[in-house]
Parts: structure tokens; sequence; C-alpha cells
């Protein structure tokens, strides 16, 4: 792992154990976790509750308006912190300056060189009913990520681009453009849509990352 | 088991992605070059490549969906993939697995039929509940944890079977000296007094396979149509909507015996 040197002093290492549990060894930095999602940890920790998600008061207002919402803690201290989150599976993102877009709802713990916020994303949201935002992850560090069913983490290239079922994203990386796409007709009325009625669409050059289950959404039923 | 950073996730692409195969337990990637496959509704996660889907009303399926698809009034759960690229299904993070079939017949649990050829035809079975896949092909099917294959002669709790092919003969079995009498009724009704739950199985005989899932958690029963309300066709004129168990809520042991029948009600 590639971590970038200069940035902050120590970089807490994250590392799964098994699936479903995150391990994350720290000396001395603070990382961001989803609030009450640790199950155990040695050495000496504090754990602080962030209002807002650490973003200030501007991010609290743009979350408590955007419907985003996230409770996280600040885990601050030495040792090994283990946290997992109702026996989700769990997956590693590492991120060298580019920004992850993920829903609030699957993102467990990021690194102390990460920034969270807040990003607009249209219909895709939606249609898979969380919401019209999302959250972003940007900077330097790791970041983990929940899904139900071990993701599968698909490339786009420009000459592959990739269509996903609103319901079973989880999260994109990269540079890539989303568009909406409807297969809405008068099929889908008549009770013979094709079940595959909203997708999401991506180009550009990135990774998506798609869970093996699909959300309960309005796109799931026509 | 330890995952180190640097080793990263596998990151596919449409190179890298199986033909006709899991790509995880959980994820099964299809293939297809101007092809058609049957999916059923929503378990298309994602797809690389140009694809359509459509319901099975479609008028341009409708050559194909009289020749492979046999269950007319559950039509409205499936679709038609057709186009060409590689495309990801699953369903609701279960175990899937493709089986191939040749020139045979396999009966299927309808809530865990995923995805099938056309080369094969699906029917109903006259088992409610069921549906029967027969010739040459391969299918996807979904089950809670993995699939377990068996040999007759064998006995299997109702709600850990997934399917059975080539054996013709599904029979319920019961623990009768168990269940009989006002006492047993009673027992088998209530729970009270120490019924174990496993008074009832199915029981097959003769050649052939029977698939199992590896828990007793049922998927959820997808409609499999109603039958035509005909005398001797079993479940025709049930009441609608009720094909088989209750979804995922495990049955009362013994529902032969009861109290109702029991005082004749």
């Amino acid at each position: 792992m590639a971590t970038p040197c200069g940035y902050r002093h120590p970089v807490a290492m994250f590392r799964l154990q098994g699936s479903k549990v995150l391990a994350v060894d720290m000396t001395g930095d603070a990382v961001k976790a989803k609030n009450g999602s640790m199950v155990a940890y040695d050495g000496q920790m504090a754990f602080k509750k962030l209002s807002g998600g650490g973003e200030g008061v501007r991010g609290m207002v743009t979350r408590r308006i955007t419907g985003e919402q996230m409770t996280l803690m600040e885990v601050k201290g030495q040792g090994t912190c283990w946290f997992a989150d109702r026996a989700s599976e769990i997956n590693l993102v590492s991120l060298q300056g580019d920004k992850l877009f993920v829903e609030s709802s699957n993102l467990l713990a990021t690194g102390s060189g990460l920034r969270t916020g807040t990003s607009f994303t249209g219909m895709r949201g939606a249609s898979q009913g969380n919401g019209l935002f999302t959250t972003t992850v940007e900077g330097h560090g790791q970041a983990a990520i929940m899904s139900d069913g071990p993701a599968v983490v698909l490339r786009v290239s420009s000459q592959y681009p990739l269509t996903v079922d609103p319901g079973a994203y989880i999260a994109h990386q990269g540079d890539l453009r989303q568009s909406f796409q409807s297969g809405v007709t008068f099929r889908t009325f008549l009770g013979e849509g094709g079940g595959e009625a909203f997708q999401i669409r991506f180009e550009g050059d990135g990774v998506v990352y798609v869970q093996p289950s699909e959300r309960n959404s309005i796109a799931g039923d026509v | 088991m330890t995952t180190y950073p640097g080793t990263g996730p596998v990151i596919h692409d449409p190179v890298t992605l199986p033909v006709d195969d899991n790509v995880n337990a959980y994820t099964f990637c299809v293939e297809l070059k101007g092809s058609e496959w049957f999916l059923q509704k929503g378990k298309m996660i994602a797809y690389y490549g140009s694809m359509e889907f459509n319901g099975i009303g479609h008028g341009r399926l409708d050559r194909l969906v009289r020749t492979s698809f046999h269950s007319p009034l559950h039509a409205s759960d499936w679709v038609v993939a057709s186009g060409s690229g590689k495309m990801l299904l699953a369903d609701r993070a279960f175990d899937v697995n493709s089986f191939d079939l040749e020139e045979g017949n396999l009966t299927i649990r309808s809530g865990n039929l995923l995805a099938f050829q056309p080369t094969l035809a699906l029917k109903q079975s006259i088992v409610p509940g069921f549906l029967t896949l027969i010739g040459t092909g391969k299918f996807v099917a979904a089950s809670n944890g993995p699939v377990v294959f068996m040999e007759p002669p064998i006995r299997v709790d109702p709600q850990a079977l997934v399917g059975w092919a080539d054996c013709p003969s599904p029979c319920h079995h019961y623990d009768h000296a168990y269940m009989t009498g006002l006492i047993g009724g009673l027992r088998a009704m209530t729970g009270l007094g120490g019924a174990s739950g496993e008074e009832h199985q199915f029981e097959f005989v003769g050649a052939g396979t029977v698939l199992l899932q590896s828990s007793e958690a049922l998927l959820a029963e997808q409609a499999a149509g109603m039958v035509p309300n005909e005398p001797g066709v079993p479940g025709g004129g049930g009441a609608p909507g009720h094909p088989g168990q209750p979804g995922g809520a495990p049955r009362l042991p013994g529902q032969l015996g009861d109290l109702q029948r029991r005082f004749g009600l």
C-alpha cells in the first residue's frame, strides 16, 4: 500500500479480519467510524461522537438539509480497534487523492487523511430510495464500505461503459460520469415491464462497487 | 484470515469476468452474444455492453416464449434479456450456482430459480410452488447456503428442499406414531409436550438426485401461477396466492393432523 509520505505523521492501517470485521491499527492518530460500530479494542482508545460527521457547522447543516444523515464517531488512540456492523460484508477502498462516492448507510470507517462531504446525485438517488444526495470521501488513505454480500468491483473505461441496477449500487470511485436511464414504457404500466426500468450508466474511467443483492426500491418492482 | 492492504480487491472488467460462471459465491456472470436468457425480474445487478430487458408479453419474443415458457400465469415475473455483453446476476446475497441439464429434467422451488437459457423449457410442476425445467442447457439457481446433492432413497426436511432431478416420486412422509390421537394432534398444533419439528418430511425414492440447501430458511416464494381449476389438477381451485407454504415462516409440524380436521369441521 503506497501511503503518501509527508502526510500527517502516523497513518492508521486498515485490514480485514475475515470479511465482516475491520481491524484498524492505530498509533496515536484518529479514524472516523459509524457510530456504535466498535466491537472490540485493545490498547488505549477514546471515542468521541462527531456531530455532523466532523464536517463543521456547514457540513452539519448540509447533511440535515439533504437528508444524507450519518452519525460518525472519532476513534483516537494507540492499539487495535475492531469495527463491524450487523454482519455486513466489508470492503476496503484505498484513495490516493481521488474521490469516493458512497451511500452514507454503506460507509463504515474512513482514515485520518480523508474528508467526507455530500454531493448531489440526481435521479439515481431517487430511484433507489436513498434520497437525492450521496456522501463523498476524498483525500489520501483508506475507507471501509459495507455491502450486503461481498461487493463485486467493476472497472469502467472508455471502451467499457457499465450499467448498474440502482438497488445494487453501493459506491464508485474515479472520474466517472453517471447518467440515469429509464426503460419505462407503456408496457411497464401494463405490468409487463422488463423489471429493470431504472438503470445508472457509468462512463469514464474508474471503478464501481455493486453488491449481490438489491435494496428495496421502486426500481425493483417495475 | 487477514487481508492486508496492498492486496486490494479484485477489479473485474469485461475481459476478466468469467463466461457463464460464478464471479463469487453470490454473483453469477452470464455472457450474451446476440443470444437470450430468461431472468427472474430484477435480478440483474450490472452489465457491460448493450442489453435489453423485455417483459414476456413483448410481441417480438412471442415465438421464444411459445417454445420455452409454459407457465403463462406467472409470466409477469420473468423477463428476457437479449443483446450482447456480460451481465451479473445476484439474488439478495444468497448463494447462486449454475447447473447444466443434458436431455434431462429438474424440478425446482419457484423462488430459487433465477435464470435459464431458452434451450430449456420451463413448465409449472404438478407439485404446487415448483417449476420444472426440461431439455438441455444451463440454469442459475439461488439457495440459502451452498447446495448439497443427495441420492435417493432419502427423506428431507421440507424447508431444506431446493429441487430434484429425474426422480419421479416426491411424497410426504409423516412420523405417524408421534402424531396420532387427540394428544398427538394438540402436540402437533401447539408444539407443547415436545414436538421435535421434524415429524414431517419429503420422501424420495428411485434413481435421481435431490438438491438440498444447507439451511432451513426458505427463499421467499415466487408465485408460480395458478393452475386451471379443473378436476384432477392438484392445487387447482385453491385459494389464490398460497401455492405451498407461507414463505419463510416455519410450518407447524404435521399439517395432516390439525384440529379442525380431527373434529370434522
